[in-house]
């Protein structure tokens, strides 16, 4: 069985009513309600290989998660076909879920009154693996996440670094050959993550596991995805690599100036643009990609020469503004 | 028998999880049994200040609130989890159950233990002694074989109206609210004969919510009132067998309403 996901022209549909504003507009709602569509996933396209780490990216409310309900079989699409491990997952749930391990970060799948390793022990026996396997299979992933020191406690008791570890190792038990991990570290701590990072790493690399992953966290892409899909208003927008991006969308550099005096008015130079500004700190970055853009010798001369500045330092641009300058640029497009 | 062997070891897991609680635990018992003051009180009156009522005497309407309460309390047992599925779609419980490999219904009924059903079948329990012991019936075998199968149809008659609320949850999480409603309803007209409500009423109870069907008919029909409740007497004396057919048409409700489920965000 491959571990591939197919996605092709997946849209979404959901039918609201209009909320007109005040109480008049209410009891109007009330007796005449204006009914709109709402696409929340439109004419989405997109393949993961076996093996493969994607991040689904965008803004809250883009549609990442609809996407990833359709194709672990929570919802069935309004048009367009999906494939998750040679299952259609809307049509087949039951089979589907045999094949993916899912985690979402808000809630839990383990049992809220069980000590753990019973929810695991239940988990089991659903999914048929054998004992010995289990067992194996446990003591691999309390050696990556370390479990052990307290999965014999209730799951209501647990922490959510250490709740989310255990919905990790539960979503893995059954040995599936695709993950759906929708925004899986959400409200962890730095070492959490980082030991969530490199379990999930470890399971793409050796174990050949295919990721699909939404978060808000770019550091958490840079570490672990290869490539990204961009989704906004329920449309893909950029479906490329990492470093793709960084090309097409990212300065090359930033620098990072902080004003002499805090009411300078501040604009782009030629081959120049203002990234952002807090305050005092102004943040400029190339005004064209690639190697239409200015060096940062010449920018940081422009800079220097047409504002008076109490500081600055040359960096390199983060993921974050990468995908800001990516949402922007597919803003403008739609 | 693997799913069987699942359900017994997932309920024997929250059952001993609910009783590491202890205080907790012994609460929802008698949470389970003060609930049913109502009936407790409307049996007391019944026996101390009437000899009857609608044209039964008070040892034959007592039938009517056991049956009722013994299928109620097994109903909360057994299937009365999915009174609380407005709630697990609202904590997206339902889309943890939609990724497993195994039917949500059973999932939602293996949530937790309801120790507040120990509680009700304790007095419902006793209540049916009780009526049973007062009662001037001959007990044959006959007889008690039809209310053991009225008890359980009237388990599965409410079950299949609580599947019919959960179902409109799935679609709109605020039905959830008609549940409680209609527990109101169950517990309030579920211990008279309904020949004694306005016979718009009756009806209602009848063909529009068919609480009738869960005790009233089968109480009527093993006391000898069966050719007395407005309805003929095959559809009273197959009360078991409709509260078997709500349920599964209640069912393929259900599995049509997951089918259509929209989640929390739809």
């Amino acid at each position: 069985m491959t571990g591939s996901i197919e996605v092709r022209g997946l849209s979404r549909t959901f039918h609201t009513t209009v909320r007109r504003p005040g109480f008049a507009g209410a009891l109007r709602s009330l007796v005449n309600p204006e009914r709109v569509a709402k696409h929340a996933v439109s004419d989405v396209t997109f393949d993961v290989a076996q093996g493969e780490l994607l991040a689904l990216l965008g803004p809250n409310g883009a549609g990442k998660s609809t996407t990833i309900k359709m194709l672990t079989g929570i919802l069935t699409p309004t048009s367009g076909t999906a494939r998750v491990a040679g299952v259609v997952p809307y049509e087949e749930r039951e089979r589907n879920a045999r094949n993916i391990g899912a985690v979402f970060g808000q809630r839990t799948q383990l049992w809220w009154d069980l000590p753990v390793r019973e929810s695991f022990a239940i988990l089991r026996d659903i999914y048929e693996v054998p004992k010995a396997e289990h067992a194996a299979r446990l003591k691999e992933f309390d050696e990556l996440l370390e479990l052990s020191s307290f999965w014999d406690t209730r799951v209501r008791h647990l922490s959510l670094g250490q709740r989310v570890r255990c919905d990790l190792a539960a979503a893995l038990l059954h040995d599936p050959p695709v993950v759906f991990l929708d925004e899986p570290t959400i409200g962890m701590d730095v070492v959490v993550k980082e030991q969530v990072r490199e379990f999930l790493r470890h399971q793409v690399a050796e174990r050949g596991r295919t990721v699909l992953l939404t978060t808000h966290d770019m550091t958490e892409v840079e570490r672990l995805a290869e490539r990204v899909v961009l989704i906004n208003h329920g449309r893909l927008v950029l479906d490329g690599a990492l470093d793709e991006i960084r090309r097409r969308f990212g300065s090359t550099w930033q620098l990072r100036a902080t004003l002499a005096d805090p009411h300078t008015e501040v604009a782009g130079l030629p081959g120049v643009v203002v990234v952002r500004r807090e305050g005092r700190q102004v943040v400029f970055g190339p005004e064209g990609p690639g190697a239409e853009a200015l060096s940062v010798h010449q920018a940081l001369k422009l800079v220097i020469e047409r504002y008076e500045l109490a500081g600055i330092a040359i960096d390199e641009a983060d993921l974050e503004d990468v995908m800001r300058a990516a949402y922007a640029q597919a803003e403008a497009a739609l | 028998m693997n799913a069987v062997r699942i359900a017994w070891r997932v309920t024997r897991l929250n059952f001993r999880a609910q009783l590491e609680y202890r205080t907790e635990f012994l609460m929802m018992i008698a949470v389970g049994a003060i609930w049913q003051v109502s009936v407790l009180v409307f049996a007391t009156v019944l026996l101390t200040r009437f000899t009857g009522m609608g044209g039964w005497n008070s040892s034959d309407v007592l039938l009517i609130p056991a049956t009722r309460m013994l299928a109620h309390g097994l109903f909360v047992l057994v299937l009365g989890r999915i009174h609380a599925l407005g709630r697990f779609i609202q904590e997206g419980v339902i889309d943890t159950y939609l990724v497993r490999p195994m039917p949500v219904h059973r999932q939602v009924q293996l949530q937790f233990f309801p120790t507040n059903a120990i509680g009700d079948l304790t007095v419902a329990a006793g209540l049916m002694v009780g009526a049973i012991a007062r009662s001037d019936l001959d007990w044959t075998a006959g007889r008690i074989t039809y209310l053991v199968a009225a008890v359980f149809g009237g388990m599965l008659l409410e079950a299949a109206l609580f599947t019919v609320v959960a179902c409109a949850s799935l679609r709109f999480p605020a039905a959830d609210y008609w549940g409680r409603w209609l527990e109101e309803l169950l517990g309030t007209f579920g211990s008279y004969p309904l020949n004694v409500l306005p016979r718009a009423v009756g009806g209602l109870l009848t063909f529009g919510l068919p609480l009738a069907f869960v005790a009233y008919f089968p109480a009527a029909v093993l006391t000898g009132h069966g050719h007395d409740t407005g309805v003929p007497y095959w559809l009273a004396a197959a009360s078991p067998l409709i509260g078997l057919l709500a349920y599964l048409a209640a069912r393929l409700l259900w599995k049509w309403s997951l089918n259509h489920y929209t989640g929390v965000n739809g």
